[in-house]
């Protein structure tokens, strides 16, 4: 674990990333607009899952959302990446970056689940749908909460 | 869902019971008050999104914020200007909970030049 971590803070972008100014920022502002679309998407599509708006189909937002989430994941994942090799020892210690990855993987696998049992489609159980969205706020808005914190926790 | 929001909420605790270790960002974390320092840099791990040096101040360990690059460039440092076993003066604001030993540098003198990190800061 120790010598994967120094292997990547030693690559080549994380060089490149650790001491550029205005590279290293918009990397910051790429990961906050991943994050943006996740959330902010993923949001609304659980709400639904919550119950609200049910005279609109789950399976008409999740069509809008859903691809939205997963592209605004794909780059918070590619730019989260890049941040961290920055700095990947300091960060794997620290305990609300342990603790977001767990969020990241739980609302990974919950997401996962929600589209293998289909429970966008009309007539799954609300309790299924609920609990599927009730899993995404928690994962989403907490592994965001947990991102944010790792730049104010010390070492 | 239960377990779930055991986990969120010990992320939560962790990150404000650990609140005496909050740093980096802004001032707030900070004293109000300057503080001089001389020692020796022991390691320095220089890059974004921060620089820290620790520094041997007369046996003591002091972790020691300096800037990100392009504020260290700034200032006037040149690569390995920071680097271990020089001798370093530092003029900055303490953390507030004194026993942490960390400080972040609005100044910085080597070999009796001064590299102002903030020149609008004093």
């Amino acid at each position: 674990m120790e010598a994967w971590l120094a292997a990547l803070e030693a690559s080549g972008p994380a060089q490149y990333f650790r001491f550029s100014r205005l590279p290293y920022a918009a990397l910051n502002g790429a990961h906050v607009l991943g994050i943006a679309l996740l959330v902010g998407s993923a949001t609304p599509l659980a709400m639904r899952l919550l119950g609200f708006w049910r005279d609109i189909p789950a399976a008409t937002l999740r069509r809008i959302l859903s691809p939205i989430a997963a592209t605004g994941l794909a780059l918070a994942v590619v730019t989260g990446t890049l941040l961290f090799s920055v700095r990947a020892g300091e960060y794997a210690g620290l305990g609300v970056f342990q603790a977001k990855m767990l969020l990241v993987l739980t609302g990974l696998v919950s997401a996962a689940i929600a589209h293998a049992r289909h429970v966008f489609r009309a007539g799954t159980p609300r309790t299924s749908m609920a609990i599927h969205g009730a899993i995404s706020i928690i994962a989403w808005i907490g592994a965001l909460a947990c991102g944010r914190m790792i730049a104010f926790a010390g070492d | 869902m239960a377990t779930l929001s055991r986990i969120f909420l010990a992320a939560f605790l962790l990150t404000f019971s650990s609140a005496g270790v909050l740093a980096h960002h802004g001032w707030s974390w900070t004293t109000g008050g300057n503080i001089d320092l001389t020692g020796i840099i022991k390691s320095a791990k220089l890059g974004n999104p921060h620089g820290v040096l620790t520094v041997d101040v007369e046996g003591e360990t002091w972790s020691v914020e300096v800037g990100q690059p392009w504020r260290n460039e700034r200032a006037g440092l040149k690569d390995g200007d920071l680097a271990p076993g020089v001798e370093v003066r530092i003029v900055g604001e303490p953390a507030a909970d004194a026993s942490q030993r960390l400080l972040k540098a609005e100044k910085i003198y080597l070999r009796g030049q001064e590299f102002p990190l903030y020149p609008e800061r004093d």
